[in-house]
């Protein structure tokens, strides 16, 4: 195996997703060409469905940063960023998103067009660290961009209350009157209704896809994560529930039909963190012995409702819930999200990846590691980084990853 | 026992963990808290004293089972701390919600140091009236939450809380003035340890020990070298050895944006029609931090003190791993770069400083500047 390889697709819908992903960023291009305003924000907000509603362009540069990774685009971008004096030890998406707009932005020959320049942005007051310091920079580099600085309270789940949801609610509120104000678009909440019932119905979609993961063999694994492309560029709009209603009924019948995504599944395995953008085969690896990665904990981010009856609550609320979702502001609800996943998708043994790209989400993982040992599911911890290649060993990963197969087919007999 | 002005000071700092214990023995309820955005006044009015957590453990090893070794020196040596009991003296942590490693660490504190109390404040960015409205609310929720654990809040004790924090910080404002001024006879690391000993000390015990100090001061210019003077910027420092470090290696420490520093005093109060604006109005009004600002404030507010305090130079001292400061640094460099101002960075690991390479490092930086 090498450092940067791809995953293998089993379902044909997955297979449709490099023409979706070409698609969006056409779309995004076209958009600037017309003059339709872009913006750039980041992932996992409520703002998506107002700039769908509004007929606006969104574009996420979090996300750009797996699109480098796979076209193998991250050292040159890494060496920008180093090179203006930005430490190895900051988040790979910070390293990469700054080093690529101040590199080969603009330049020839960028993957899928690359990305528009924005009219608009939003850099988020909450979330995590670096994204507040990845639009700090952003906006240094794009001065004429108009900006909305938006809070977001940074709160556990189990802990919202009413004035966390106004506050975030009176927030939504001022970025819809920045949004009329600086596009002199009006936003119609007859449209922000129907788009948030769109978006409810990805996230409706997005659940039935998870719960396929129950079947043994199960028809779909992480390995097929890319599908989550549309959550996070698509939420709001019906090519959203059109794609997620195809996946979700090419794995209902391969559920039915009995069809697994290797033929001899022996082990079932769960994936914690963010997989490694540069080499998703590493969810292949363990197929040879008959592992599938049945799972993984960052598509739990859109496993969640919106109330279709409050459209802007609706947001606020998506707005607050999801990066808690895959963070440590609550340790106690992700540790209960894995082994829930864990629970009910009859996981054998977890691969903890320690990821020194994301202090948030591998901050509690030892607690997660010590519950999931007490319930019976053996883990793995494997040093990497899901942004940065120098940071991963494969030679050191596949001695471990080997072992632990080893002993989990033991355990099952089957050895 | 030190001895000097500053004697006092730097044997509570010292004995930190010892004082605690002693706090605890006599009856008082400590709350823990990691970064000064925490609202201590508020704390102190529900009847708890708040302690500042310091991780200034020699060796981590049990801190490894929970977290990982990218996050800063300082939160795995809390840790280790924590898990080696030396703070089972405390009811309970309460957090303003600053970095994400610090909020991430009240989570595990709470599953395996364990405590009473665990509340993370989540604080506004923006200074808005709906702001202060949802900061308001995020205070009163606390107060309920202290007041579940036995504390007996009211508004006329934070009026109190108030006033007497706001006289200990114009009193450190007054000791910064005289380091600005060159009157201030204490090195960098004495004068670290009159800031670590508030941290620990209840402000009622505090506010007599500063007046004592400022009494003992003898008021005029005093002969300290004549180093380069520097400012200091970056987060926390737990070892004044770190600082004499950059005194004794050509610098001579006259200004600084840390939050074992001036970030914890500027602004001494607000204003506001009841105790809690005016709580509320000190909170949006405080010296920026990286977790809560951009690298553009921050690098007009190192400007000011530059000009303020004379500092020709900035040394940054950052503890490893600290995102908030490094993402800040490349802007920050290259702003002071440009205005002619030079700098220095230096990281803190778990064993502190690399004290032969940092010397190296500072007199070479010091030998340039002096041409």
């Amino acid at each position: 195996m090498e450092k940067s390889a791809k995953s293998k697709k089993r379902l044909q819908t997955a297979k449709e997703l490099p023409l979706i992903i070409a698609e969006y960023y056409q779309e995004c291009h076209e958009a600037k060409s017309k003059g339709k305003p872009v913006g750039w924000m980041p992932p996992m907000n409520g703002a998506i469905e107002l700039f769908y509603a509004m007929d606006l362009q969104p574009v996420f540069p979090e996300n750009w940063s797996p699109v480098c990774a796979a076209f193998g685009l991250t050292r040159q971008n890494f060496e920008v960023s180093e090179g203006m004096g930005y430490s190895r030890d900051l988040c790979g998406y910070l390293r990469n998103i700054i080093g690529y707009v101040h590199g080969m932005m603009g330049e020839e020959g960028n993957p899928l067009g690359g990305l528009p320049e924005p009219d608009l942005m939003l850099p988020p007051n909450g979330g995590c660290a670096p994204v507040m310091k990845i639009f700090q920079a952003l906006l240094r580099r794009f001065p004429a961009a108009k900006a909305f600085k938006g809070d977001i309270p940074q709160v556990a789940i189990e802990n919202i209350s009413r004035y966390h949801v106004d506050y975030a609610v009176s927030e939504m509120k001022r970025l819809i009157a920045f949004l009329e104000e600086a596009t002199g678009r009006r936003l119609d909440m007859d449209r922000l209704r129907e788009t948030v019932i769109l978006s409810d119905r990805a996230c409706e979609l997005w659940d039935e896809i998870m719960a396929f993961r129950r079947y043994i063999p199960t028809p779909i694994s992480a390995s097929e994560i890319g599908i989550m492309f549309v959550m996070v560029t698509r939420q709001g709009t019906q090519i959203a529930v059109d794609y997620l209603t195809r996946v979700r009924d090419e794995l209902k019948e391969r559920a039915e039909g009995g069809t697994g995504v290797i033929e001899n599944e022996k082990v079932r395995l769960f994936w914690d963190n963010i997989p490694l953008w540069y080499n998703m085969g590493l969810f292949n690896y363990f197929e040879k012995m008959g592992g599938v990665m049945v799972a993984e904990t960052y598509s739990a981010a859109w496993s969640l409702r919106l109330d279709v009856s409050n459209p802007l609550e609706a947001i606020a609320m998506k707005t607050l819930i999801s990066y808690p979702l895959v963070s440590c502001v609550s340790i106690r609800k992700r540790k209960e999200m894995v082994l829930k996943a864990c629970r009910e998708y009859s996981i054998d043994g977890a691969i903890l990846h320690r990821n020194k790209s994301c202090v948030p989400i591998t901050l509690g993982q030892m607690d997660i590691k010590r519950e999931l040992e007490a319930q019976g599911v053996p883990s793995l911890i494997i040093d990497a980084d899901h942004m940065d290649e120098r940071n991963f060993s494969v030679a050191q990963f596949q001695t471990r990853a080997d072992a632990f197969m080893e002993m989990l087919l033991a355990r099952k007999g089957l050895l | 026992m030190a001895s000097g002005p500053a004697g006092p000071f730097e044997d509570t700092a010292e004995g930190r963990d010892e004082k605690l214990r002693e706090l605890a023995s006599q009856g008082s309820r400590l709350i823990g808290y990691f970064c000064t955005y925490t609202p201590v006044e508020l704390i102190h009015a529900s009847g708890f004293i708040p302690v500042r957590i310091m991780g200034d453990a020699d060796v981590v090893e049990k801190a490894y089972t929970l977290v990982p070794d990218f996050v800063c020196p300082y939160v795995r040596k809390a840790v280790e701390k924590g898990l080696s009991g030396t703070y089972e003296c405390l009811t309970g942590i309460v957090q303003g919600y600053t970095c994400d490693v610090t909020c991430g660490l009240v989570n595990i504190w709470e599953e395996n140091i364990g405590g009473e109390v665990f509340h993370l404040l989540s604080l506004p960015y923006l200074d808005q009236p709906s702001s202060r409205s949802f900061l308001r609310s995020g205070l009163l929720e606390l107060v309920r939450e202290l007041d579940r654990a036995g504390g007996s809040f009211s508004m006329k004790r934070l009026e109190e809380a108030l006033d007497l924090y706001a006289s200990i910080r114009s009193l450190m404002g007054e000791l910064y003035t005289l380091r600005y001024n060159r009157c201030l006879p204490l090195s960098a690391g004495e004068f670290l340890s009159v800031v670590q000993a508030g941290f620990i000390t209840p402000p009622e015990r505090y506010y007599p020990m500063l007046l004592e100090l400022k009494k003992a001061l003898p008021g005029n210019r005093s002969s300290r070298g004549d180093g380069i003077p520097v400012l200091v910027s970056g987060s926390l420092i737990e070892d004044g050895k770190t600082l004499d470090i950059i005194e004794q290696s050509g610098g001579l420490v006259v200004a600084d944006d840390l939050c074992t520093g001036l970030r914890s005093f500027e602004p001494a109060d607000g204003k506001g029609s009841d105790p809690i604006d005016r709580l509320i109005d000190r909170t949006m009004s405080r010296f920026p931090c990286p977790t809560r600002s951009s690298a553009e404030e921050r690098l007009d507010r190192i400007m000011h003190l530059k000009e303020i305090s004379g500092a020709q130079a900035v040394v940054f001292l950052f503890q490893k791993f600290c995102t908030p400061h490094l993402a800040d640094h490349p802007f920050l460099n290259e702003g002071l770069r440009r205005m002619n101002v030079p700098s220095i960075m230096v990281e803190m690991e778990e064993a502190g400083i690399n004290e032969g390479q940092m010397r190296t490092r500072l007199e070479g930086f010091f030998e340039m500047i002096r041409g």
